[in-house]
């Protein structure tokens, strides 16, 4: 059994690293930027907010509004998804699990 | 508001509630003997028991009633709540929801104990859960008692008394695994409760949004200005401020972190919370519609609205009051009685969060440095939940005045400021120092304590003086930026023998915290 250090090391570690790293940040990053933008955009642009969303009563900042937690709930199960696959391919994580 | 005497079903419903919540802490007291056991149900519960649990967690009374209320004020405004919340979620699975379950074992302190000095990082995650836990247990329980109090007709004092001592009961001798399927079932009655109620205010309106919209519009005094986001907000700083306070409150919420443990392994901690962005983002976007639909309803019904636009009992009654106005008497006691047994699931997690920061990481690790038999612990864990179910009491009684929003703020801001910087570079950044971590994390206490009191909240709404000298209600941006700007700097200058222990041992957590075993 190698140590912790060693492991860290290993090219095959790294690299699961870097994948796992840029799913876990391109998702956090795309989903917080896009949040904190519908709200600046929301002030700078109020009544583009309210104008009617392709001619539903609903207006365009309600609309985003349920696209974001839309997408959240997308994103979530996406990444559920492609992180489990990720482990259960990877053999350098079934190895050191057993 | 109750002149018929109070509501047989909220009666009957509450009283099944109780009788089956003490019924689950019966069974749960027969499998709680260890540690591991009372704090987090042996790690036996399943991703999507624990997913609810989470999501029941979350939904409390101040989602329920409070952004419901929220949206009846303040139109799309209230959006940037129900937003936020389920962004907060998705990124606590991205971000935190593997490494923590790997490294930890009980609390997030045993995140940040892992290789920074254990002793001094265990003492400064108690104050952070106490910091925490107590503001948002009193709010709840103030929430709590002022609804009884309506809809009941029982005394405040004694509606206070009855949650805080059934709360006590489920943590004493259920532990976690009565804590979560209380929580379970609470989260259930709530969706169902939530689901009726949006469908019966839909019925309303034929089914149709559009013609719930329109006649939203048509009614408010604001006319379509209900559309028109700002009302609420007005500046980019408050904006970010309130973006953060949620992101990096929720991801610091000790009770909430808790639930981490209580999976088996890795790959469960992201399925339940997987299941929990699912379930909370469903009941926002419902909380939304809710609240239009309330704004749609109620206006101009004397007996809920006054012409002002004053509410009779309150924002937080909105959701309680469109349930009598579109379902009669008995869907309004059916909910009114969700909404109680909602807040009691949630004091509940939150206590027991509270004891084992007591217990388990000062008491057992800090003062007794582990030294301490497992019997033991639980037995300091059970006196402290007493003590501390007994403290919640007693200061929900004084504080009964407060402003429950203002007090679940100041518990999200100070999770923001402590807690989360200090799991966040202990997960990410191999520079992180015992000592940088203590600075930061006391820098961040200070900085929300400064600012909520200079704040127009405290400044000028509870001491009385004109203008306020932090002109934001939010002290996030401010607070979680100092924060990480102390404990990077400070990192970064320790020179110490310590911090090099803290360093070296960075590798040897990435690779437990990604493969979850111990090497």
């Amino acid at each position: 059994m190698r140590d912790g250090a060693t492991i860290f090391e290993d090219p095959a570690f790294q690299a699961m690293l870097k994948k796992r790293s840029r799913l876990r940040w391109g998702f956090s990053i795309s989903l917080i930027g896009a949040y904190i933008g519908y709200g600046i955009i929301g002030l700078q642009i109020p009544d583009a907010y309210a104008t009617s969303f392709f001619g539903s009563s609903m207006p365009w900042g309600m609309a985003l509004g349920f696209i974001l937690i839309g997408s959240s709930i997308v994103m979530s199960v996406l990444y559920v998804r492609i992180i489990n696959r990720l482990e259960a391919d990877n053999d350098f994580v079934t190895r050191h699990r057993e | 508001m109750n002149e018929s005497g109070p509501n047989v079903t909220a009666m009957v419903v509450f009283i099944g509630f109780i009788t089956l919540s003490l019924f689950i802490t019966w069974w749960a007291a027969k499998k709680t003997r260890s540690a591991g056991e009372f704090y987090t149900a042996g790690g036996k519960i399943t991703g999507f028991q624990n997913g609810l649990a989470l999501a029941g967690d979350f939904m409390s009374a101040a989602t329920f009633l409070g952004l419901t209320g929220l949206a009846f004020i303040g139109g799309t405004d209230g959006m940037l709540f129900t937003v936020g919340v389920t962004v907060s979620w998705a990124f606590i699975l991205f971000a935190f929801s593997d490494r923590m379950r790997n490294l930890g074992q009980f609390t997030f302190a045993d995140v940040v104990a892992y290789r920074l000095h254990p002793e001094k990082l265990r003492t400064l995650a108690a104050v952070g859960t106490l910091t925490v836990a107590l503001p948002y247990l009193i709010a709840q329980m103030v929430g709590a008692g002022s609804l009884v109090e309506a809809l009941f007709d029982i005394p405040y004092i004694a509606a206070v008394m009855i949650v805080g001592t059934l709360m006590t009961v489920y943590v004493v001798f259920g532990g976690m695994l009565a804590t979560t399927w209380v929580q379970v079932t609470k989260a259930v009655l709530l969706l169902c409760g939530g689901t009726a109620l949006l469908v019966l205010v839909l019925a309303q309106f034929g089914y149709s949004l559009d013609a719930l919209f329109s006649r939203a519009a048509e009614v408010h005094s604001k006319g379509e200005g209900i559309f028109r986001p700002g009302g609420l907000y007005n500046d980019p700083i408050s904006v970010v401020s309130l973006a953060l306070a949620f992101v990096c409150g929720t991801a610091g919420l000790p009770h909430v972190l808790m639930r981490f443990f209580t999976v088996p392994d890795a790959t469960e901690a992201r399925r339940s919370i997987g299941y929990a962005v699912v379930i909370i983002g469903y009941f926002q976007a419902a909380i939304i519609l809710i609240g239009f639909g309330a704004i749609a309803v109620l206006t101009g019904q004397e007996e809920y609205v006054s012409e002002s636009g004053h509410i009779a009992g309150g924002a937080n009654m909105v959701s309680i009051h469109l349930s009598r106005a579109v379902g009669g008497e008995v869907f309004f006691g059916l909910i009114a009685a969700v909404a109680f047994a909602t807040i009691l699931a949630v004091v509940a997690g939150i206590l027991l969060s509270a004891a084992a920061g007591v217990a388990h990481d000062f008491y057992a690790r800090v003062v007794r440095k582990g030294d301490i038999s497992d019997q033991d612990e639980v037995s300091v864990t059970r006196w402290a939940t007493i003590v501390i179910g007994a403290t919640a009491i007693v200061l929900s009684v004084f504080f009964r005045d407060v402003n429950v929003g203002v007090l679940s703020a100041i518990a999200l801001a100070i999770a923001a400021s402590v807690n989360f910087p200090a799991i966040f570079l202990v997960l990410f950044w191999k520079d992180l120092t015992t000592r940088g971590a203590i600075a930061g994390g006391v820098s961040g206490l200070v900085v929300v304590l400064v600012l909520v009191t200079l704040s127009p909240t405290i400044w000028v709404d509870v001491l009385g003086y004109e203008e306020a000298i932090f002109p934001y209600a939010y002290p996030t941006l401010f607070s979680v930026t100092t924060a990480f700007v102390v404990t990077i700097a400070v990192s970064l200058m320790d020179h110490s023998e310590r911090a090099k222990i803290d360093r070296s041992a960075y590798p040897q957590q990435i690779v437990r915290s990604e493969l979850g075993v111990d090497l």
